[in-house]
């Protein structure tokens, strides 16, 4: 056993020295804060204000959008209003209108209705308060198109500004802002619906289509309700027809009674898993590749021989894995490490305010839905067992084919076939969570190399006891053949060198002796 | 006198149709120097690792220090391989340290005796450097010094002398030597018949996975015929009647090899010369070299494995 110690704690201690190991376990909690925050400092500071003009040859239709920007704006300044609101120091014209949170709900609730009647049209300045940048500004026409009506020429004008060869006049946002898209209405919009008289839109960027789709969506309601008008139906039942939505309550029969609504924290408990299962895809893929070369290494050094002179091949393959299960043991313990240290931190001080957009409390509440999922199912235990369980089963197989190759490039051209056995989980990741006890996630569960990634992504949604039971003994039965059956070739193939064994000898190796 | 460090009677071992050793026996005293000699492919290798029970023979038995298995007595035996390697990212003594722990040493003692043998053997300087920063000789040296790091009672060395230039040729017949005077037993293989001479109290050679020879170098000597060489301007001819000598050869003008039966006296050829009368010009007697023991008792047989 000392031995079987003495062989894993080289093999931690050579792997934890390697740059890529660090790099690996830093960068993890980097790349996921990094891709959760990135998105929101994108949206408040990364894309810059998009200007554009109008030009509206009818005159009905530029107010009804400007409105909508406006309304669009205020809400954009109201959200960020509620944000500040919950942060600042007590001492703070604010604070009259701010509830701190309670035991049962942690987040502090801010009246901002009470606030802009209080504060009158000028509620969003505040000492401190920076207002997000607008999305959206429109600039007015340049002086050099004023006046001209015929729409082609007004387009050909427009184009260097289109283009960005000419910039606009300074605006609020920036010093010589570009023309992001120019928005014109003929004349005759809405009378007919013919090609010509379409709304034209013009911008270079056809992938940020905020812009347009907030207009298109505006103007058609708008149209529709003229025609409405026009076959005599009165507004206010307009109105009242429109205010109609389709609800729907999302609910599911597992959980509790009065408990049944669907949330995020269940759409979590659903796709958790598989985020688990890429993990440790990643990790059992990555140690492996490591026990590969490491003993390519010793036989290919001759390092081999030595260690066969003071250890059994058994202790030296145990030992082997013990060293690189450690390894990957570390990396995937400060993978999650850092996963839950992020949600609790998140969760503390970062909580949604009540009353702000559903979507945007959902992600807010993301780490500490995920923290209570981490609680109240057996995603971490399993996801423990899994990792050795599988781990056993992969790194014995690597082990194996490393023992059998005196090269990289022999190994490489063994792992082709074994590559692809191990794609397979990966493929069927996104289909189980449809359907988690299916027949595809019932039969992958019972092959053991797969079972260990296919049971985690099953384990939210409580398969049946017999699964979960039969798949773990057949696969600690499997780890134990892989055990068996690999030590007897690895015995024999690791002083060998030259061309890789066939497989018929490999099978001989195995029945014999 | 003691148990023999290492006893193999009989070994033998195919790998399917292919005999690499056949039906070796011998016999290493404890505390003395074996040599181990033998051309390439004599079987020297799987000897070696058959001796420390990575190989298990096909048949015959082998002990060593009284035990049937290497294996059980792991600790007291060091082996430096043929094939020489070592971790590259490792550093020198962490090398040593390592493989000392291995052989049973505490983490604290094999941390200390690796420093211990790095600064006698001069290579204290690099004790903290990564065996890839190394030259090949002296990765080699670290390797040496791995394999006795724990103090073994027996030591194999497959061709360690292979790879080093003759200043450390000789650090390493010190270590040999040291390891004798401190009643050590080493067995080594090598081709390079000049260590084997200097070194070996007794030897074995093999061919072909058998055993040509055993016994001290003196009897080695006594496996080839003694030769005289003579320089002379008369014709020597008359010597082949002389008792004791088997052949005369000519090997340029003037110039003449006398080769002696089994136990002849060289001195009887010089006396005949005064007796017919032949002047010398020169009288050469010689003992004959390790290396034509060597090539007499190997040669056409490795000839033929090499082109096999």
């Amino acid at each position: 056993m000392r031995y079987i110690w003495l062989v894993g704690w080289r093999e931690f201690f050579e792997n934890a020295r390697t740059k890529g190991f660090w790099l690996g376990i830093l960068l993890f909690p980097v790349i996921i804060l990094v891709s959760g925050t990135l998105p929101v400092l994108l949206a408040k500071k990364g894309v810059s204000t998009r200007h554009y003009l109008m030009i509206d040859q009818t005159g009905e239709y530029a107010p009804k959008v400007r409105a909508e920007m406006d309304r669009q704006r205020t809400t954009q300044v109201d959200g960020a209003l509620r944000t500040f609101a919950r942060r600042i120091p007590t001492p703070s014209p604010l604070a009259p209108f701010v509830t701190p949170g309670e035991s049962n709900r942690p987040t502090s609730r801010f009246d901002l209705d009470g606030w802009k009647r209080h504060a009158g049209s000028n509620y969003a300045t505040l000492p401190g308060f920076t207002p997000p940048r607008a999305a959206w500004l429109e600039v007015p026409v340049p002086v050099e198109i004023q006046g001209t009506n015929d729409i082609p020429a007004i387009e050909t004008l427009l184009r260097p500004w289109l283009r960005g060869d000419r910039v606009l006049t300074a605006s609020e946002a920036s010093a010589a802002p570009k023309l992001f898209a120019a928005v014109i209405i003929p004349r005759e919009y809405g009378a007919s619906t013919n090609e010509s008289a379409s709304l034209r839109y013009w911008s270079e960027n056809t992938a940020d289509t905020g812009l347009r789709d907030s207009i298109q969506r505006l103007l058609g309601d708008e149209l529709r309700r003229r025609e409405y008008q026009s076959l005599g139906v009165d507004p206010s039942i307009i109105a009242r027809v429109e205010a109609r939505r389709a609800p729907i309550t999302d609910l599911n029969p597992r959980k509790a009674e009065g408990e049944e609504k669907v949330g995020l924290a269940d759409r979590l408990r659903q796709w958790v898993p598989s985020f688990f299962v890429y993990l440790l895809w990643i990790s059992i893929f990555a140690v492996s590749q490591m026990l590969l070369n490491s003993v390519i290494e010793e036989k290919s050094n001759r390092i081999i021989e030595v260690l066969l002179s003071s250890v059994t091949p058994g202790e030296l393959m145990l030992g082997k894995l013990l060293g690189i299960a450690m390894t990957g043991g570390v990396m995937l313990s400060s993978w999650l490490g850092s996963i839950i240290g992020m949600a609790l931190v998140q969760s503390r001080f970062f909580a949604a305010p009540v009353g702000a957009g559903e979507s945007i409390s959902a992600v807010a509440n993301l780490p500490s839905d995920l923290l209570s999922l981490f609680q109240s199912t057996w995603l971490l235990p399993a996801f423990a067992l899994y990792f050795i369980l599988g781990y056993i089963a992969y790194a014995t197989i690597f082990l194996t084919v490393g023992s059998l190759c005196s090269t990289i490039k022999d190994a490489q051209n063994l792992m082709g076939p074994l590559m692809l056995v191990l794609m397979v989980p990966l493929f069927l990741m996104p289909f189980i969570p449809w359907d988690p006890n299916g027949p595809i996630a019932t039969v992958f569960s019972w092959v053991p190399l797969y079972t260990p990634f296919i049971m985690m992504n099953r384990i939210t949604a409580s398969p049946p006891l017999f699964d979960v039971i039969g798949t773990g003994v057949l696969l600690i039965g499997f780890d134990i053949l892989i055990l068996w059956g690999c030590g007897k070739i690895f015995r024999l193939a690791i002083l060998r060198t030259g061309q890789p064994p066939r497989i018929v000898e490999l099978l001989r190796w195995i029945w014999n002796r | 006198m003691s148990d023999p460090a290492l006893e193999l009677r009989n070994v033998s071992k195919y790998y399917g149709e292919f005999c690499a050793v056949n039906d070796l026996s011998l016999t290493v005293p404890t505390g003395s120097i074996y040599g181990f000699l033998g051309p390439n492919g004599a079987g020297k290798t799987t000897s070696l690792r058959m001796i420390l029970d990575i190989l298990r023979p096909t048949s015959g038995s082998i002990r060593i220090l009284g035990v049937a298995s290497a294996l059980t007595v792991r600790h007291r035996i060091g082996y430096l391989p043929e094939e020489k390697g070592l971790y590259k990212k490792m550093k020198a003594w962490a090398v040593i340290a390592y493989f000392a722990g291995l052989k049973g040493l505490s983490a604290a003692d094999a941390r200390r005796r690796a420093f211990e043998l790095l600064e006698r053997y001069g290579l204290k300087d690099f004790a903290h450097a990564r065996t890839e920063a190394l030259s090949k000789g002296m990765g080699q040296k670290v390797q040496v010094l791995a394999s006795i790091a724990h103090d073994p009672e027996l030591v194999i060395f497959d061709e360690p002398f292979s790879g080093l230039d003759p200043v450390n040729q000789g650090v390493l017949e010190e270590i040999v030597t040291d390891l004798r005077a401190r009643g050590r037993t080493v067995l080594f293989s090598t081709h390079v018949m000049q260590h084997a001479e200097r070194l070996c109290d007794r030897l074995v050679i093999i061919g072909g996975g058998k055993r040509l020879f055993d016994g001290t170098l003196s009897e080695a000597r006594q496996t080839v015929p003694h030769r005289v060489r003579l320089e002379t301007e008369d014709d020597p001819s008359r010597l082949e009647n002389v008792p004791g000598v088997s052949r005369l050869t000519s090997d340029g003008p003037g110039s003449w090899q006398v080769e002696l039966s089994q136990g002849a006296d060289p001195q009887c050829v010089l006396r005949a010369c005064f007796e017919c009368s032949i002047r010398l010009r020169s009288f050469n007697s010689a003992e004959p070299s390790l290396h034509e023991v060597f090539m007499k008792l190997v040669g056409p047989s490795a000839r033929e494995a090499s082109f096999r």
